[in-house]
This record gives C-alpha cells, sequence and structure tokens, in this order.
C-alpha cells in the first residue's frame, strides 16, 4: 500500500516556511526528502502555496467590519419583520379559499344550468363501462408509446425548468 | 445573494426597529474576529472558487451566516473552523448552480465561471500555480490551501470539508502528488 504520511512531512514544511530550504537544513534531511515521495511533494508545493497565499490576502479588498456588521443588522432585521409577517399572509390565503368556498356553494345551490349539468356528467361517468374501455386506452398507449413517452417527459421536465428559472431569478 | 442596503433602506429603519437581530456575539466581538478571519477567508473562497467577484459575494454571506448560527463554540480554533465550513459550503452551492445554469442555458449566454483569478500584478510563480490549481477538483484546492496555508491540521480539514478523518490523509496525498505534478516540481515515479 502506498504511504500518505511521513514523520519528515512537518519538518519539512517548517523548513520550506521559515526559508530554510534547501540549503539552511541538515544533510539528513536533504537525504530524506530526495528520497521521500512525500517530503519531496512536500517541499515542492510548500513554497508555492506560502508565496500565492501572501499574495492573495495582500490582493483582498475587504469591507469594513463595522459596515459588514450594520448589513448584517439590517439584513437580519429585515428577514424577521418578513417571517413576523408570514403568519399573516398564511390567514389570509385562508380566507381567500374560504371564500371561493362559499362563492362556488352559493352558486351551485342556486344555478339550475349547473345543477343540470353536473346531473349529466354523473349520469354518463356511471354508464361507462370501464372492462369494454380498458382494451382500448391500452391499444391506443402501446400504439403511440412515443408521444405517451413525450408527453410524461414535458410534465417532469416543465417543472423542473419552472424551478430553475425561478431559482435563476 | 447577499443584496447591499441602500440608502433607501435607512428610511424603513423605523419599522425594522421592532424585529430584533439575535446574533451569536456582540459587536466588539464580531469585529474582533471579523478583523482576524475576514482576509484568510477572502483568499480561501477565492482560490477554491477561482473568482475574486464571487468571493467578494461570498465573504459577506459567509459572515451573515455565521452571525445567523445558533453556535456555541469551545474555543477560537473550533469557531474559525465553523466559519470555514459555511465558506465551504457557500462556494460547493455556488458551484453546483454554476453548473446547472451552465446545462440548461440553450443559448448558451450564460457559461459557468471558469476559474478566472486575476493573474494582474502575480508574479511567474504566483500565475503557475493559479494555473496549476485551476485544473484541480474544487475539493482539491481546498483541502491543499487549508493544510498549507492555513496550517490546519487533518482533523480540522475533514471537520470543515465534511470528510470522514480516516479517507482524509490518502485524499490530501493524492491533491499534493496532483499539484506538484503540475508544478512541475515532482516528476511522476513508481512508488511502492
Amino acid at each position: 500500500m502506498r504511504p500518505v504520511e511521513c514523520e519528515f512531512e512537518a519538518e519539512v514544511l517548517a523548513a520550506v516556511l521559515q526559508s530554510r530550504w534547501p540549503e539552511r537544513v541538515d544533510a539528513s534531511l536533504r537525504a530524506h526528502v530526495a528520497g521521500c515521495a512525500i517530503c519531496s511533494d512536500v517541499a515542492a508545493i510548500a513554497g508555492a502555496v506560502d508565496e500565492a497565499r501572501e499574495e492573495t490576502r495582500a490582493q483582498a479588498t475587504i469591507p469594513d467590519s463595522g459596515r459588514v456588521w450594520w448589513v448584517a443588522q439590517m439584513r437580519a432585521r429585515r428577514e424577521a419583520a418578513k417571517a413576523a409577517g408570514r403568519p399573516i399572509t398564511g390567514v389570509q390565503v385562508i380566507a381567500l379559499a374560504c371564500a371561493m368556498g362559499l362563492l362556488g356553494a352559493c352558486f351551485g345551490a342556486t344555478s339550475t344550468w349547473f345543477q343540470s349539468a353536473l346531473g349529466r356528467m354523473v349520469s354518463s361517468v356511471a354508464g361507462l363501462d370501464m372492462k369494454a374501455w380498458l382494451p382500448a386506452v391500452t391499444a391506443l398507449v402501446a400504439g403511440h408509446a412515443a408521444l405517451v413517452a413525450g408527453m410524461a417527459a414535458v410534465i417532469l421536465l416543465v417543472p423542473a425548468a419552472v424551478w430553475l428559472a425561478v431559482l435563476r431569478e | 445573494m447577499f443584496r447591499d442596503t441602500t440608502f433607501n433602506d435607512v428610511s424603513r429603519l423605523d419599522v425594522l426597529d421592532d424585529a430584533r437581530a439575535d446574533f451569536v456575539m456582540d459587536e466588539e466581538a464580531f469585529r474582533a474576529f471579523y478583523d482576524r478571519t475576514a482576509r484568510g477567508v477572502w483568499a480561501y473562497l477565492a482560490r477554491v472558487t477561482g473568482d475574486r467577484q464571487l468571493a467578494d459575494d461570498l465573504l459577506q454571506e459567509t459572515f451573515y451566516r455565521f452571525l445567523r448560527a445558533a453556535g456555541t463554540y469551545e474555543s477560537e480554533t473550533h469557531r474559525r473552523n465553523s466559519l470555514y465550513r459555511i465558506a465551504t459550503n457557500l462556494a460547493r452551492d455556488a458551484r453546483r448552480r454554476s453548473l446547472i445554469r451552465a446545462a440548461f442555458s440553450l443559448a448558451g449566454d450564460e457559461i459557468e465561471r471558469a476559474p478566472s483569478f486575476d493573474h494582474a500584478g502575480a508574479t511567474e510563480r504566483n500565475a503557475d500555480f493559479t494555473r496549476a490549481m485551476s485544473r484541480l477538483k474544487p475539493r482539491d484546492r481546498a483541502m491543499l490551501w487549508l493544510a498549507y496555508a492555513e496550517g490546519a491540521s487533518h482533523s480540522e480539514i475533514a471537520d470543515v470539508l465534511g470528510l470522514r478523518p480516516g479517507s482524509l490523509k490518502p485524499m490530501l496525498s493524492r491533491a499534493r502528488r496532483r499539484l506538484a505534478e503540475l508544478l512541475g516540481g515532482a516528476p511522476e515515479r513508481n512508488r511502492s
């Protein structure tokens, strides 16, 4: 099994970070690194990472801590206010649904046209012979498998596309 | 994404004053912690995402989420690890979002933000390092940066990246090997 750590790794790393590598270290350590895959990798990358660290940190334009705190406060308060308003929104939705239900019930109870249409629909559904319909439906699906698969894909993909569009917003 | 507060928001402060902002730290403690860690977190985000602008956005989001998290910390190290864990998750989510956008961008007008770390002003060695890092997987970049730039221990890296400590050593070893090869400092060789 390939070794993944070496006891001299920390020593090599320290030597590189303290700019002692390779001239100002023991010859025995240099000899070890020459033959150790792990330590030679550490010696190869540690200096580059350290240099990149210094340059990257120097390039950073960090916002002032006071401003970050203030912006965070503002955002937290806004979110808290929004969360506090959420139950009111829920109650409003329920009230609207109740109102719509009540309106529908009144319409159904008073409209003779609606009652007769509903009666016709119920009687036609009750008269259907499902056993006779089933083979015909199966044959139709089998004959248009590609179309059915396409429709199923659309039904699945449209919500995903809507979700992604919302995500992008 | 973290939206900056505009001057118009200031007029709404009175309304918002009723809503409380419960943070895990007071302002003084936060500012001291921020001053100690922000530059390092920004460098980490910039190196892992390869995108300075994204690092700017994610830095503010990282500190905001840290403040909102109701965490209790045993030590400064524990607190710092939590901060880096939040930063890691945000960088991962940002990458995931950019991949989804690229996959569903039919017109091709929006592509994944490729690592675009600014080479201007960087030394040649640093530019080589940036190029080499951009060819590594984001997780490998994060591992190497935490280990060799931030000096994090194996258990800390595992904690920040959500990995099992046992599996970290071979992963770090492979990432180190790959980076050394890309930097040209260690030729490929047969190992026992």
